[in-house]
């Protein structure tokens, strides 16, 4: 069974997350808070998320996108917007309390920002949910094409089975170029912080749990610029933990991946 | 001209004046005489105070005053004046002719003639002027002089080949020689562009305190009509491979104001650099800036040279060689962290494609929890920051990022502190919430290293400063080898002011007297200073994303300003850092026969001295074979050894040092020497007339140019030293005399016309 090199940050981790009634987590909410209605697409432009300006702090950053005619065919909520803000406030936490990191901790989680923005480019961790239904014009694509090959670091999660085909052809849109390459253990992103020992996770989908990668110049030796978690949704595990609907050990296992990804991102 | 007015005056020259002393030689017959006109001249008052006539006083006084002045001269002139001179007795005495032999002799600088013709017609046969006036009067000895002084039995053997003048040594040589001897002098013949290393003075010491005057004879002229001279050049002697240099040349001349001149640098015969350069006025030193790339490894002879111009009196100044070791190996930084952050991320890939520089990451990610990056294996770092001295100078830089001083213990800054002053490292704290004022580091050893002034932090501030701020270059860092961003210093002022802000957190303004300030933003902030500080330097960078001039939107994906700003930083940061065995000549360049001084220090791994070392210098000539030698330890300063080895045939010599204690290999080091025979002889050629009339000066003899040199032989005669007889010269027939006399009678006789008086 995979365990952690540094277990010992659990007990603070769990104290402070899973536990009903401790201040931490519980004092954050605020608005936006999870399951609240977020605007139409229509009103992205004026809707304010309560983006932090730069300070120089760590600040995780949700990558908002336009999904084209499938928002009305599904009639769903807003794929890049799932497990909002909660995820990223959550982790923020975990980060901040068991790494010497100093992120942000808004009530918010972190930012949220479109692909093309300028801004974007001051926040060099992004991740994105649902990339399933990921579209992009061609100022997102070069927007991304130019943060990542500055040194941006992208995480792709939240996303199975034919998924896949749109998230390669948008990404291709990106880095024409590009090759999604698996990861395996051996990675250093997989040990960046935590030990981690498998990369074998619950198959939340039902399909197997895979790690993909895309690297500087499509080399393996090189820096890793994004990370996709196939038929994963470590995301969710983020924004629950603090209920108690996942078992402690799965939720462990995301904030080591989570950890892991913002360490390696930051020293790769 | 004035000397000549004087001699047809007085009959002598003024130094035949100022060596005789005045007497009066008068026969009885001249008393006699002289008695007489001085009653002629009472009789000549009496008269003049009785006449009345039609004259007035005043006439009368005139005329009287005429009158008794005549008679006064010739009663002057009846006393027999004479000067009292000691004179060399002829053929009784010895005099050193010391002649240049070195290459300047042959600049052709006066009328075309090169200064050499005038020891060949003055001195180079018996029956040449110069020479057979001084045998006549003197045994003569003559000497050659340039890097070496001999003495030669004709002036025909002089080659005027000699690469180096020695004055000093050439006057030392020639007196002890003549020491045994009756000396009436020593003359010396030059253009006296003496480029000795050692003082004249001490030279000349001896032949105050013996009385042995100097005459010299400068050759050439004193000042150049057209000449553009390489005067000086900048450059370090190793580098690490890729380097980007930017060497300092200063150029000088006369008579090119306001002409453009090329100036280039070539890499063995490559060019590798040329820049236009307006030149200022005369005499005015003009100093530029060439930026080229050390991009070939091994000891490489550059040249810096200035295109010749038309006209010009001397055009091999115009360039001058130096040698640089361009080493290709790696030079280890510790990158100590606190807290992950960007910044991390950014420098190491900023940093990764340059071979000579190994980074190496310790990042607390975690308590007690470090991450390490580019480590040369699993023993190295294990437990943190060291807590050995000889762990931490293991490596050549430190950068400091966000880690807060109490995670240190006080050895630990103590041994930081160190690593710059004692071991010579250089250091580099990065701005964070965690370094500087911010990170507690006032009032410890660190802080004393540090170039700039930490400003106290408010104890009641939670938030801290924050500013964005652009950044702009100051005069210094517009030609900075470390903020050279671009490839000319144009064109690097103007990168600087268009790259995106960054953020500080540290509000520092002040830098230390004796710092340099580099950058800057407005409010006075300070963004990058440095300054020496014991063995090593510091640097102060207070800002906390420099990853901002990589990342941000406004800069395009290709743009490499924020590598080739780091890069350059942290190779400058170890620039000139020194190893444990560190290997130095006395110069890099040396005349064939030249005797070369090595000398090395080394030092333990802790970079305390060693006085107990074995230690070995081997020669490698150009033909290949060695010379090994044993070297001594100076007992002059601790950790110093040196031994001694006379170059050979031109070319390069190679000279590696090994230091060992107890058998165990300590470390190594090489240094080069070319051996050729150098150009100095043609800078700063013009004569130098100012050392030469100080020799003579300040030994009782004169100085003379190739035109007044004719009365060299007369006045030695009166002024050297040696067996002399006392001789007098008679004054009574000095011209001015019978000109005074007539010239007194004519004014008696143009008065009284000019009065109507009878």
């Amino acid at each position: 069974m995979r365990r952690f090199a540094a277990r010992r940050w659990l007990p603070f981790a769990a104290a402070a997350i899973l536990v009903p009634g401790i201040a931490g987590l519980a004092a954050l909410a605020a608005p936006p808070a999870a399951g609240a209605p977020l605007p139409a697409m229509d009103e992205y432009d004026e809707y304010d998320f309560g983006n932090t300006a730069y300070d120089g702090r760590f600040v995780f950053v949700r990558l908002r996108y336009d999904m084209g005619f499938s928002r009305g065919f599904f009639q769903r909520d807003l794929p890049w917007a799932h497990d909002y803000p909660l995820a990223e406030r959550n982790l923020s936490r975990i980060l901040e309390s068991v790494t010497s990191l100093d992120p942000y901790l808004g009530q918010n989680g972190g930012n949220v920002l479109t692909l093309d923005d300028p801004e974007l480019h001051r926040f060099p961790f992004a991740y994105m949910s649902e990339p399933g239904y990921w579209t992009l014009n061609e100022e997102e694509a070069r927007g991304l094409r130019e943060y990542l090959l500055k040194g941006g670091f992208l995480v792709f999660d939240d996303f199975r089975g034919d998924h896949w085909y749109n998230f390669e052809q948008q990404l291709r849109r990106v880095l024409p170029g590009a090759r999604l390459l698996p990861l395996d253990i051996t990675h250093p992103i997989f040990h960046a912080f935590f030990g981690i020992e498998t990369l074998e996770m619950y198959e939340m989908y039902g399909l197997p749990v895979e790690f993909y990668g895309v690297f500087e110049d499509n080399d393996p030796a090189g820096r890793l610029m994004i990370i996709a978690n196939y038929n994963n949704d470590i995301g969710e595990y983020w924004e629950y933990s603090d209920t108690g609907w996942y078992p402690v050990d799965l939720t462990n296992d995301s904030y080591e991946f989570g950890v892991n990804y913002v360490i390696y991102a930051m020293t790769h | 001209m004035f000397e000549s007015l004087f001699e047809f005056l007085f009959k002598y020259r003024p130094l035949i004046f100022d060596q005789g002393a005045f007497a009066l030689r008068a026969s009885w017959f001249g008393l006699l005489a002289a008695g007489a006109a001085a009653a002629g001249a009472y009789l000549t008052f009496r008269t003049y105070l009785q006449v009345r006539g039609n004259s007035r006083p005043l006439d009368r006084a005139v005329l009287c005053g005429i009158r008794i002045a005549a008679l006064a001269v010739v009663a002057f002139c009846l006393l027999r004046p004479v000067l009292v001179l000691s004179s060399v007795v002829p053929q009784e005495n010895f005099l050193g002719v010391l002649i240049d032999d070195s290459r300047s002799m042959q600049i052709a600088d006066t009328d075309e003639t090169p200064r050499l013709d005038f020891v060949r017609e003055q001195l180079g046969t018996p029956e040449s002027a110069l020479r057979s006036a001084l045998a006549d009067r003197f045994a003569l000895r003559f000497f050659r002089f340039s890097s070496e002084t001999d003495r030669v039995a004709a002036v025909d053997e002089l080659e005027y080949a000699g690469s180096r003048t020695h004055v000093g040594q050439a006057l030392e040589r020639a007196h002890d020689e003549l020491s045994g001897v009756p000396l009436s002098g020593l003359v010396v013949v030059s253009d006296g562009a003496d480029n000795a290393d050692g003082g004249l003075g001490e030279a000349l010491l001896p032949l105050q305190a013996s009385g042995v005057p100097v005459f010299t004879v400068g050759l050439g002229e004193e000042e150049y009509e057209r000449d553009i001279q390489m005067n000086r050049v900048d450059m370090p002697r190793r580098v690490l491979k890729g380097a980007s240099l930017a060497v300092d040349l200063v150029v000088t001349h006369r008579g090119y104001r306001g002409e453009s001149v090329t100036v280039q640098v070539e890499d063995e015969g490559r060019i590798v650099a040329t820049q236009e350069v307006v030149l200022p006025a005369d005499g005015e030193p003009e100093t530029v800036r060439m930026r080229f790339t050390a991009a070939e490894e091994g000891p490489r002879l550059y040249s810096f040279s200035v295109a010749p111009q038309p006209g010009e009196m001397v055009t091999r100044n115009n360039v001058r060689q130096g040698l640089m070791v361009v080493e290709d190996r790696r030079r280890k930084i510790l990158y100590f962290e606190g807290e992950p952050r960007w910044e991390v991320k950014f420098l190491l890939r900023g940093v990764d494609d340059d071979e000579n520089l190994q980074v190496t990451l310790l990042q607390r990610t975690a308590e007690n929890k470090f991450f390490r990056v580019n480590v040369d294996g699993p023993d190295e770092l294990p437990g943190g920051f060291p807590t050995q001295r000889a762990d931490l100078f293991d490596y050549s830089g430190l950068v400091l990022g966000s880690i807060e001083a109490n995670h240190f213990t006080p050895d630990q800054l103590r041994m930081i502190a160190d690593f710059v002053n004692r071991r010579g490292g250089g250091l580099l704290m990065l701005g964070s919430h965690r370094s500087f004022a911010e990170g507690g580091y006032a009032g410890t050893p660190v802080a004393d290293v540090l170039p700039v002034v930490l400003p106290a932090v408010p104890a009641d501030s939670e938030e801290g400063f924050f500013a964005e701020v652009k950044v702009s270059a100051t005069r210094a860092g517009e030609s900075h080898a470390a903020t050279q961003i671009a490839d000319t210093e144009e064109a690097s002022a103007a990168r600087w002011d268009t790259l995106p802000p960054v953020t500080v957190v540290n509000p520092i303004t002040e830098a230390k007297p004796g710092a340099t300030v580099l950058l800057t933003a407005p409010d006075d902030l300070v963004i990058l200073a440095f300054q020496r500080y014991g063995a090593g330097k510091s640097l102060a960078l207070p800002i906390q994303d420099s990853w901002m001039w990589q990342m941000h939107a406004d800069v395009p994906v290709e743009d490499e300003t924020h590598e080739t700003f780091w890069r350059r930083l942290l190779r400058w940061v170890v620039d000139g850092v020194p190893e444990q065995v560190a290997v130095e000549l006395s110069s890099d360049r040396a005349e064939p026969e030249e005797v070369v001084t090595v000398t090395a220090t080394v030092v333990d791994p802790r970079f305390e001295e060693l006085n107990n070392s074995a230690v070995v210098a081997v020669v490698t000539r150009p033909d290949g074979s060695v010379i090994e030698r044993q070297m001594e330890w100076t007992a002059e300063r601790d950790g110093e050894y040196r031994t001694t080895f006379t170059a050979g045939g031109e070319g390069f010599y190679e000279v590696h040092v090994e230091a060992s204690t107890g058998g165990e290999l300590l470390g190594e080091d090489a240094a080069y020497l070319q051996v050729a025979a150098g150009d100095s002889e043609f800078y700063d050629s013009t004569m130098r007339g100012s050392l030469l009339r100080r020799m003579a000066d300040d030994t009782g003899g004169r100085f003379y140019t190739s035109d007044t040199a004719a009365a060299l032989a007369e006045d030695i005669q009166y002024v050297g030293g040696g067996v002399t007889v006392v001789e007098e010269r008679d004054l009574w027939d000095m011209p001015f005399l019978l000109l005074l006399l007539a010239g007194l009678i004519l004014g008696e006789w143009g008065y009284r016309r000019f009065r109507g008086l009878a």
